[in-house]
Protein backbone atom coordinates (compact mmCIF):
# COMPACT_ATOMS: atom_id res chain seq x y z
CA UNK A 1 0.00 0.00 0.00
CA UNK A 2 1.48 3.36 -0.97
CA UNK A 3 0.46 5.01 2.28
CA UNK A 4 1.93 2.39 4.57
CA UNK A 5 5.38 2.79 3.10
CA UNK A 6 5.27 6.45 4.03
CA UNK A 7 4.03 5.74 7.54
CA UNK A 8 7.01 3.47 8.10
CA UNK A 9 9.23 6.50 7.93
CA UNK A 10 7.75 7.93 11.09
CA UNK A 11 6.95 6.88 14.60
CA UNK A 12 3.83 4.89 13.74
CA UNK A 13 5.63 2.09 11.96
CA UNK A 14 2.80 -0.07 10.85
CA UNK A 15 5.09 -2.28 8.84
CA UNK A 16 6.23 -3.56 12.23
CA UNK A 17 4.15 -6.70 12.92
CA UNK A 18 4.24 -6.04 16.66
CA UNK A 19 2.70 -2.63 16.21
CA UNK A 20 0.08 -4.01 13.81
CA UNK A 21 -1.02 -6.41 16.55
CA UNK A 22 -1.17 -3.54 19.01
CA UNK A 23 -3.31 -1.55 16.61
CA UNK A 24 -5.64 -4.48 15.95
CA UNK A 25 -6.09 -5.03 19.68
CA UNK A 26 -6.69 -1.35 20.22
CA UNK A 27 -9.35 -1.28 17.52
CA UNK A 28 -11.25 -4.14 19.14
CA UNK A 29 -11.05 -2.58 22.56
CA UNK A 30 -12.03 0.80 21.19
CA UNK A 31 -15.20 -0.76 19.80
CA UNK A 32 -16.03 -1.58 23.43
CA UNK A 33 -15.53 2.04 24.44
CA UNK A 34 -12.12 1.63 26.05
CA UNK A 35 -10.53 5.04 26.47
CA UNK A 36 -7.01 3.65 26.57
CA UNK A 37 -7.59 1.96 23.24
CA UNK A 38 -8.74 5.20 21.65
CA UNK A 39 -5.68 6.91 22.98
CA UNK A 40 -3.43 4.18 21.61
CA UNK A 41 -4.89 4.68 18.16
CA UNK A 42 -4.52 8.42 18.50
CA UNK A 43 -0.87 8.16 19.53
CA UNK A 44 -0.11 5.85 16.62
CA UNK A 45 -1.50 8.21 14.01
CA UNK A 46 -1.51 11.71 15.47
CA UNK A 47 1.61 12.97 13.71
CA UNK A 48 0.49 11.83 10.30
CA UNK A 49 -2.97 13.31 10.66
CA UNK A 50 -1.83 16.60 12.15
CA UNK A 51 1.01 17.04 9.66
CA UNK A 52 -1.38 16.50 6.77
CA UNK A 53 -3.81 19.06 8.14
CA UNK A 54 -1.04 21.57 8.79
CA UNK A 55 0.44 21.23 5.32
CA UNK A 56 -2.95 21.73 3.73
CA UNK A 57 -4.07 24.78 5.68
CA UNK A 58 -0.75 26.25 6.89
CA UNK A 59 -2.38 27.36 10.12
CA UNK A 60 -1.59 25.49 13.38
CA UNK A 61 -4.84 26.42 15.09
CA UNK A 62 -6.98 25.32 12.15
CA UNK A 63 -4.84 22.21 11.78
CA UNK A 64 -5.55 21.29 15.41
CA UNK A 65 -9.29 21.66 14.85
CA UNK A 66 -9.17 19.62 11.67
CA UNK A 67 -7.07 16.86 13.22
CA UNK A 68 -9.46 16.74 16.14
CA UNK A 69 -12.44 16.50 13.81
CA UNK A 70 -10.82 13.77 11.73
CA UNK A 71 -10.16 11.61 14.78
CA UNK A 72 -13.63 12.25 16.17
CA UNK A 73 -15.29 11.24 12.91
CA UNK A 74 -13.19 8.12 12.78
CA UNK A 75 -13.80 7.15 16.40
CA UNK A 76 -17.53 7.66 16.05
CA UNK A 77 -17.54 5.13 13.24
CA UNK A 78 -15.05 2.69 14.67
CA UNK A 79 -17.78 0.18 15.29
CA UNK A 80 -18.21 -0.14 11.55
CA UNK A 81 -14.55 -0.86 10.78
CA UNK A 82 -14.30 -4.40 9.51
CA UNK A 83 -10.63 -4.58 8.63
CA UNK A 84 -11.03 -5.03 4.90
CA UNK A 85 -8.62 -2.16 4.37
CA UNK A 86 -5.82 -0.85 6.55
CA UNK A 87 -6.97 1.31 9.44
CA UNK A 88 -4.39 3.92 8.51
CA UNK A 89 -5.80 4.12 5.01
CA UNK A 90 -9.27 4.68 6.41
CA UNK A 91 -8.02 7.39 8.73
CA UNK A 92 -5.95 8.98 6.05
CA UNK A 93 -8.85 9.23 3.63
CA UNK A 94 -11.10 10.59 6.34
CA UNK A 95 -8.56 13.26 7.22
CA UNK A 96 -8.26 14.36 3.62
CA UNK A 97 -12.03 14.55 3.32
CA UNK A 98 -12.29 16.63 6.47
CA UNK A 99 -9.67 19.05 5.19
CA UNK A 100 -11.13 19.30 1.72
CA UNK A 101 -14.58 19.94 3.18
CA UNK A 102 -13.09 22.77 5.19
CA UNK A 103 -11.34 24.23 2.19
CA UNK A 104 -14.53 24.07 0.15
CA UNK A 105 -16.54 25.59 2.98
CA UNK A 106 -14.12 28.48 3.01
CA UNK A 107 -14.45 28.72 -0.77
CA UNK A 108 -10.72 28.23 -1.16
CA UNK A 109 -9.92 26.57 -4.46
CA UNK A 110 -8.55 23.15 -3.67
CA UNK A 111 -7.83 22.77 -7.33
CA UNK A 112 -7.57 25.90 -9.35
CA UNK A 113 -8.49 25.27 -12.95
CA UNK A 114 -6.98 28.57 -14.03
CA UNK A 115 -3.61 27.32 -12.99
CA UNK A 116 -3.77 24.59 -15.56
CA UNK A 117 -4.01 27.12 -18.37
CA UNK A 118 -0.43 28.37 -18.41
CA UNK A 119 0.69 29.25 -21.88
CA UNK A 120 3.16 26.95 -23.51
CA UNK A 121 5.71 29.75 -23.64
CA UNK A 122 5.48 30.35 -19.93
CA UNK A 123 5.84 26.66 -19.24
CA UNK A 124 8.92 26.43 -21.39
CA UNK A 125 10.55 29.42 -19.74
CA UNK A 126 9.95 27.99 -16.31
CA UNK A 127 11.22 24.53 -16.88
CA UNK A 128 14.80 25.18 -17.89
CA UNK A 129 16.91 26.97 -15.37
CA UNK A 130 20.47 28.13 -15.42
CA UNK A 131 23.08 25.74 -14.10
CA UNK A 132 24.36 28.20 -11.57
CA UNK A 133 20.97 28.31 -9.87
CA UNK A 134 20.31 24.61 -9.71
CA UNK A 135 19.57 23.02 -6.38
CA UNK A 136 22.39 20.90 -5.09
CA UNK A 137 22.76 18.67 -2.11
CA UNK A 138 19.87 18.29 0.29
CA UNK A 139 16.98 20.68 0.60
CA UNK A 140 16.64 22.73 3.74
CA UNK A 141 13.47 21.47 5.44
CA UNK A 142 12.46 24.88 6.76
CA UNK A 143 12.85 26.43 3.33
CA UNK A 144 10.85 23.67 1.71
CA UNK A 145 8.09 24.05 4.32
CA UNK A 146 7.97 27.77 3.72
CA UNK A 147 7.92 27.31 -0.03
CA UNK A 148 5.05 24.82 0.23
CA UNK A 149 3.12 27.25 2.42
CA UNK A 150 3.38 29.85 -0.32
CA UNK A 151 2.13 27.62 -3.09
CA UNK A 152 -1.24 28.54 -4.58
CA UNK A 153 -3.98 26.44 -2.91
CA UNK A 154 -4.59 24.14 -5.87
CA UNK A 155 -0.91 23.32 -6.35
CA UNK A 156 -0.41 22.91 -2.63
CA UNK A 157 -3.22 20.40 -2.26
CA UNK A 158 -1.99 18.16 -5.06
CA UNK A 159 1.63 18.40 -3.95
CA UNK A 160 0.79 17.58 -0.34
CA UNK A 161 -1.40 14.65 -1.30
CA UNK A 162 1.07 13.14 -3.78
CA UNK A 163 4.60 13.94 -2.72
CA UNK A 164 4.11 14.22 1.03
CA UNK A 165 1.21 11.89 1.74
CA UNK A 166 1.88 9.33 -0.96
CA UNK A 167 -1.48 9.18 -2.70
CA UNK A 168 -1.41 8.02 -6.33
CA UNK A 169 -2.79 10.21 -9.08
CA UNK A 170 -5.85 8.02 -9.58
CA UNK A 171 -6.67 8.36 -5.87
CA UNK A 172 -6.16 12.11 -5.96
CA UNK A 173 -8.35 12.41 -9.02
CA UNK A 174 -11.12 10.53 -7.25
CA UNK A 175 -10.85 12.63 -4.10
CA UNK A 176 -10.57 15.95 -5.89
CA UNK A 177 -13.04 15.28 -8.65
CA UNK A 178 -10.50 16.01 -11.35
CA UNK A 179 -8.81 13.97 -14.06
CA UNK A 180 -5.59 12.00 -13.61
CA UNK A 181 -3.99 14.21 -16.24
CA UNK A 182 -4.98 17.30 -14.30
CA UNK A 183 -3.51 15.86 -11.13
CA UNK A 184 -0.20 15.13 -12.87
CA UNK A 185 -0.13 18.55 -14.46
CA UNK A 186 -0.85 20.36 -11.19
CA UNK A 187 1.83 18.33 -9.42
CA UNK A 188 4.38 19.14 -12.07
CA UNK A 189 3.63 22.84 -11.88
CA UNK A 190 3.77 22.71 -8.09
CA UNK A 191 7.24 21.18 -8.20
CA UNK A 192 8.41 23.78 -10.70
CA UNK A 193 7.13 26.61 -8.54
CA UNK A 194 8.83 25.10 -5.52
CA UNK A 195 12.05 24.87 -7.46
CA UNK A 196 11.81 28.55 -8.35
CA UNK A 197 11.05 29.48 -4.74
CA UNK A 198 13.91 27.44 -3.36
CA UNK A 199 16.36 28.86 -5.84
CA UNK A 200 15.23 32.36 -4.92
CA UNK A 201 15.64 31.63 -1.24
CA UNK A 202 19.11 30.26 -1.77
CA UNK A 203 20.08 33.23 -3.91
CA UNK A 204 18.76 35.59 -1.25
CA UNK A 205 20.65 33.75 1.44
CA UNK A 206 23.83 33.80 -0.63
CA UNK A 207 23.46 37.55 -1.14
CA UNK A 208 23.05 38.16 2.59
CA UNK A 209 25.96 36.01 3.63
CA UNK A 210 28.12 36.97 0.68
CA UNK B 1 15.36 13.11 -28.62
CA UNK B 2 15.22 16.83 -27.85
CA UNK B 3 14.70 18.91 -24.74
CA UNK B 4 11.19 19.69 -25.94
CA UNK B 5 10.42 16.01 -26.15
CA UNK B 6 11.62 15.57 -22.60
CA UNK B 7 9.55 18.51 -21.47
CA UNK B 8 6.37 16.78 -22.66
CA UNK B 9 6.99 13.80 -20.39
CA UNK B 10 8.90 15.46 -17.60
CA UNK B 11 6.48 14.42 -14.85
CA UNK B 12 6.87 10.76 -15.79
CA UNK B 13 10.64 11.06 -15.94
CA UNK B 14 10.78 12.63 -12.50
CA UNK B 15 8.60 9.85 -11.14
CA UNK B 16 10.93 7.16 -12.41
CA UNK B 17 10.40 6.55 -16.12
CA UNK B 18 13.86 5.64 -17.44
CA UNK B 19 12.90 5.82 -21.09
CA UNK B 20 14.69 9.12 -21.69
CA UNK B 21 17.79 8.44 -19.64
CA UNK B 22 20.04 8.62 -22.65
CA UNK B 23 19.00 12.24 -23.26
CA UNK B 24 19.46 13.12 -19.61
CA UNK B 25 22.96 11.66 -19.71
CA UNK B 26 23.87 14.00 -22.51
CA UNK B 27 21.92 17.15 -21.55
CA UNK B 28 23.09 19.02 -18.43
CA UNK B 29 20.09 21.36 -18.39
CA UNK B 30 17.48 18.62 -18.50
CA UNK B 31 19.53 16.50 -16.13
CA UNK B 32 19.77 19.33 -13.60
CA UNK B 33 16.05 20.04 -13.86
CA UNK B 34 15.09 16.42 -13.31
CA UNK B 35 17.53 16.15 -10.43
CA UNK B 36 16.03 19.23 -8.79
CA UNK B 37 12.47 18.03 -9.14
CA UNK B 38 13.40 14.62 -7.74
CA UNK B 39 15.16 16.30 -4.84
CA UNK B 40 12.02 18.27 -4.06
CA UNK B 41 9.85 15.14 -4.20
CA UNK B 42 12.29 13.29 -1.92
CA UNK B 43 12.43 16.19 0.52
CA UNK B 44 8.66 16.24 0.69
CA UNK B 45 8.56 12.65 1.91
CA UNK B 46 10.41 13.72 5.04
CA UNK B 47 7.57 16.03 5.96
CA UNK B 48 4.89 13.35 6.24
CA UNK B 49 5.12 13.04 10.03
CA UNK B 50 7.18 16.06 10.84
CA UNK B 51 4.69 17.82 13.08
CA UNK B 52 3.50 16.96 16.57
CA UNK B 53 0.07 18.15 17.69
CA UNK B 54 -0.19 19.77 21.11
CA UNK B 55 -1.46 17.68 24.03
CA UNK B 56 -4.76 19.56 24.18
CA UNK B 57 -5.87 17.91 20.92
CA UNK B 58 -6.15 14.52 22.63
CA UNK B 59 -7.72 16.05 25.72
CA UNK B 60 -10.41 17.67 23.59
CA UNK B 61 -11.01 14.45 21.66
CA UNK B 62 -11.30 12.41 24.85
CA UNK B 63 -13.67 14.90 26.45
CA UNK B 64 -15.89 14.91 23.40
CA UNK B 65 -15.93 11.12 23.17
CA UNK B 66 -16.88 10.96 26.81
CA UNK B 67 -19.61 13.51 26.36
CA UNK B 68 -21.03 11.50 23.48
CA UNK B 69 -20.87 8.29 25.48
CA UNK B 70 -18.46 6.67 23.04
CA UNK B 71 -15.89 6.24 25.77
CA UNK B 72 -17.49 4.08 28.43
CA UNK B 73 -16.56 4.58 32.04
CA UNK B 74 -15.23 1.40 33.64
CA UNK B 75 -18.01 -0.73 35.17
CA UNK B 76 -18.63 -0.76 38.92
CA UNK B 77 -15.58 -2.06 40.67
CA UNK B 78 -15.63 -4.39 43.64
CA UNK B 79 -14.37 -2.59 46.67
CA UNK B 80 -11.06 -4.21 47.44
CA UNK B 81 -9.72 -5.95 44.34
CA UNK B 82 -9.85 -2.94 42.01
CA UNK B 83 -7.84 -0.83 44.39
CA UNK B 84 -5.22 -3.33 45.41
CA UNK B 85 -2.10 -3.05 43.30
CA UNK B 86 -1.81 -5.89 40.78
CA UNK B 87 1.74 -5.03 39.91
CA UNK B 88 4.56 -3.20 41.62
CA UNK B 89 3.87 0.48 41.82
CA UNK B 90 6.33 3.28 41.88
CA UNK B 91 6.89 4.32 45.48
CA UNK B 92 6.29 7.93 44.63
CA UNK B 93 2.56 7.34 44.03
CA UNK B 94 2.09 4.68 46.72
CA UNK B 95 -0.35 6.82 48.64
CA UNK B 96 -2.95 7.11 45.84
CA UNK B 97 -4.45 3.61 46.07
CA UNK B 98 -4.66 3.39 49.90
CA UNK B 99 -6.37 6.79 50.08
CA UNK B 100 -9.04 5.73 47.62
CA UNK B 101 -9.35 2.30 49.25
CA UNK B 102 -9.76 3.78 52.74
CA UNK B 103 -12.45 6.17 51.62
CA UNK B 104 -14.35 3.48 49.79
CA UNK B 105 -14.05 0.98 52.63
CA UNK B 106 -15.38 3.48 55.16
CA UNK B 107 -18.40 4.34 53.08
CA UNK B 108 -19.07 0.71 52.17
CA UNK B 109 -19.04 -0.23 55.86
CA UNK B 110 -21.51 2.51 56.61
CA UNK B 111 -23.87 1.49 53.88
CA UNK B 112 -23.65 -2.24 54.51
CA UNK B 113 -23.65 -2.39 58.30
CA UNK B 114 -24.90 0.80 59.88
CA UNK B 115 -27.91 1.89 57.88
CA UNK B 116 -31.26 2.14 59.67
CA UNK B 117 -34.24 0.12 58.37
CA UNK B 118 -36.17 2.18 55.91
CA UNK B 119 -39.48 3.20 57.45
CA UNK B 120 -41.25 5.68 55.24
CA UNK B 121 -40.87 7.38 51.88
CA UNK B 122 -38.09 9.56 50.63
CA UNK B 123 -38.04 13.15 51.81
CA UNK B 124 -39.31 15.43 49.12
CA UNK B 125 -39.61 19.09 48.46
CA UNK B 126 -42.95 20.88 48.52
CA UNK B 127 -44.81 20.22 45.30
CA UNK B 128 -43.96 23.58 43.75
CA UNK B 129 -40.24 22.88 43.95
CA UNK B 130 -40.34 19.22 43.29
CA UNK B 131 -38.37 17.82 40.39
CA UNK B 132 -40.25 15.47 38.09
CA UNK B 133 -38.40 12.36 39.23
CA UNK B 134 -39.66 12.77 42.81
CA UNK B 135 -43.33 13.23 41.98
CA UNK B 136 -44.09 9.53 42.26
CA UNK B 137 -42.48 9.36 45.67
CA UNK B 138 -44.45 12.24 47.12
CA UNK B 139 -47.75 11.06 45.79
CA UNK B 140 -47.45 7.54 47.12
CA UNK B 141 -47.10 7.77 50.85
CA UNK B 142 -47.16 4.02 51.10
CA UNK B 143 -44.34 3.53 48.57
CA UNK B 144 -41.78 0.94 49.35
CA UNK B 145 -38.11 1.53 48.69
CA UNK B 146 -38.34 -0.54 45.53
CA UNK B 147 -40.94 1.81 44.08
CA UNK B 148 -38.98 4.94 44.75
CA UNK B 149 -36.61 6.58 42.33
CA UNK B 150 -33.42 4.57 41.96
CA UNK B 151 -30.08 6.23 42.58
CA UNK B 152 -29.59 6.40 38.86
CA UNK B 153 -32.51 8.77 38.46
CA UNK B 154 -31.93 10.62 41.66
CA UNK B 155 -29.32 13.03 40.36
CA UNK B 156 -27.11 14.59 43.03
CA UNK B 157 -28.25 18.00 41.89
CA UNK B 158 -31.73 16.85 42.68
CA UNK B 159 -30.45 15.52 45.98
CA UNK B 160 -28.81 18.85 46.63
CA UNK B 161 -32.13 20.54 46.02
CA UNK B 162 -33.90 18.28 48.49
CA UNK B 163 -32.44 19.99 51.47
CA UNK B 164 -35.35 21.61 53.25
CA UNK B 165 -36.52 19.30 55.97
CA UNK B 166 -39.77 21.19 56.55
CA UNK B 167 -41.84 19.00 54.26
CA UNK B 168 -39.90 15.88 54.99
CA UNK B 169 -42.06 12.91 55.64
CA UNK B 170 -39.25 10.68 56.71
CA UNK B 171 -39.83 9.42 60.19
CA UNK B 172 -36.57 10.11 61.88
CA UNK B 173 -35.33 7.89 64.59
CA UNK B 174 -35.06 9.53 67.95
CA UNK B 175 -31.27 9.58 67.80
CA UNK B 176 -31.17 11.01 64.30
CA UNK B 177 -28.81 13.78 65.29
CA UNK B 178 -26.38 11.30 66.75
CA UNK B 179 -26.68 9.22 63.61
CA UNK B 180 -26.02 12.29 61.46
CA UNK B 181 -22.88 13.14 63.37
CA UNK B 182 -21.59 9.59 63.20
CA UNK B 183 -22.14 9.42 59.45
CA UNK B 184 -20.44 12.76 58.97
CA UNK B 185 -17.45 11.74 61.04
CA UNK B 186 -16.95 8.38 59.35
CA UNK B 187 -17.56 9.26 55.74
CA UNK B 188 -16.02 12.69 55.34
CA UNK B 189 -14.29 13.10 52.02
CA UNK B 190 -10.50 12.85 52.02
CA UNK B 191 -8.65 15.98 52.99
CA UNK B 192 -8.13 18.38 50.08
CA UNK B 193 -4.39 18.15 50.62
CA UNK B 194 -4.57 14.63 49.18
CA UNK B 195 -6.35 15.92 46.13
CA UNK B 196 -3.67 18.55 45.71
CA UNK B 197 -0.95 15.93 45.92
CA UNK B 198 -2.86 13.89 43.38
CA UNK B 199 -2.99 16.81 40.98
CA UNK B 200 0.66 17.60 41.57
CA UNK B 201 1.60 14.05 40.63
CA UNK B 202 -0.59 14.19 37.53
CA UNK B 203 1.01 17.51 36.54
CA UNK B 204 4.47 16.06 36.86
CA UNK B 205 3.77 12.79 35.10
CA UNK B 206 1.19 13.75 32.49
CA UNK B 207 1.00 17.56 32.35
CA UNK B 208 -1.47 17.53 29.50
CA UNK B 209 -4.04 15.72 31.66
CA UNK B 210 -3.98 18.03 34.66
CA UNK B 211 -6.89 20.22 33.65
CA UNK B 212 -9.00 17.18 32.78
CA UNK B 213 -8.40 15.56 36.15
CA UNK B 214 -8.80 18.85 37.96
CA UNK B 215 -12.22 19.40 36.39
CA UNK B 216 -13.31 15.84 37.08
CA UNK B 217 -12.07 16.02 40.65
CA UNK B 218 -13.92 19.26 41.20
CA UNK B 219 -17.11 17.73 39.83
CA UNK B 220 -16.91 14.55 41.88
CA UNK B 221 -15.99 16.44 45.07
CA UNK B 222 -19.00 18.65 44.52
CA UNK B 223 -21.23 15.60 44.19
CA UNK B 224 -19.72 14.09 47.32
CA UNK B 225 -20.30 17.29 49.24
CA UNK B 226 -23.93 17.60 48.11
CA UNK B 227 -24.73 13.93 48.66
CA UNK B 228 -23.04 13.93 52.04
CA UNK B 229 -25.07 16.91 53.08
CA UNK B 230 -28.26 15.10 52.09
CA UNK B 231 -27.25 11.93 53.89
CA UNK B 232 -26.54 13.96 57.02
CA UNK B 233 -30.06 15.33 56.91
CA UNK B 234 -31.67 12.06 55.92
CA UNK B 235 -29.58 9.28 57.43
CA UNK B 236 -32.33 6.74 56.95
CA UNK B 237 -32.43 7.25 53.20
CA UNK B 238 -31.06 4.05 51.64
CA UNK B 239 -31.03 5.46 48.14
CA UNK B 240 -28.99 8.44 49.24
CA UNK B 241 -26.48 6.24 51.04
CA UNK B 242 -26.19 4.06 47.95
CA UNK B 243 -25.66 7.11 45.82
CA UNK B 244 -22.98 8.35 48.20
CA UNK B 245 -21.19 5.03 47.82
CA UNK B 246 -21.38 5.30 44.05
CA UNK B 247 -20.00 8.83 44.07
CA UNK B 248 -17.07 7.70 46.20
CA UNK B 249 -16.57 4.84 43.78
CA UNK B 250 -16.36 7.40 41.00
CA UNK B 251 -13.64 9.25 42.87
CA UNK B 252 -11.78 6.01 43.47
CA UNK B 253 -12.03 5.26 39.76
CA UNK B 254 -10.61 8.68 38.99
CA UNK B 255 -7.57 7.90 41.13
CA UNK B 256 -7.32 4.46 39.55
CA UNK B 257 -7.39 5.93 36.04
CA UNK B 258 -4.61 8.32 36.98
CA UNK B 259 -2.58 5.46 38.41
CA UNK B 260 -2.99 3.49 35.20
CA UNK B 261 -1.93 6.44 33.15
CA UNK B 262 1.00 7.43 35.32
CA UNK B 263 2.56 4.00 35.23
Amino acid sequence: MPHLKRVAAGKGDLTDPKQKVTEAEAIERAKQGDEGAFETLYQLHKRRVYSLCLRMVSNPSQAEDLAQEAFLQLFRKIGTFRGESAFSTWLHRMTVNVVLMQLRRKALPSVSLEETLDTEEESSRKEFGADDLKLTGSIDRMQLTRAIDHLPPGYKTIFVLHDIEGFEHNEIAEMMGCSIGNSKSQLHKARLKLRDSLRSMRAEKARKTG
Amino acid sequence: MTCSDVQQVLPDIVDGDAEFQSHLDSCPACSALVADLRLIAAGAQELAEAEQPPARVWVNIANQLRAEGIIHDPGPVSVRPALLPSRPRRSIVWWLAPVAAAVLAAVSYQVAHKQQPFQTKVAVQPATQQPAQSVTASQTPQSTPAELASPATKHPQQLAQDRTPSSSKTARPADSKVEENRVAAEVSPPASAEDQRFLTEVSERTPGMRSTYENQLRAVNGEIRDTLEFVRRHPGDIDARQHLLEVYQQKAMLYQMALDRIQ
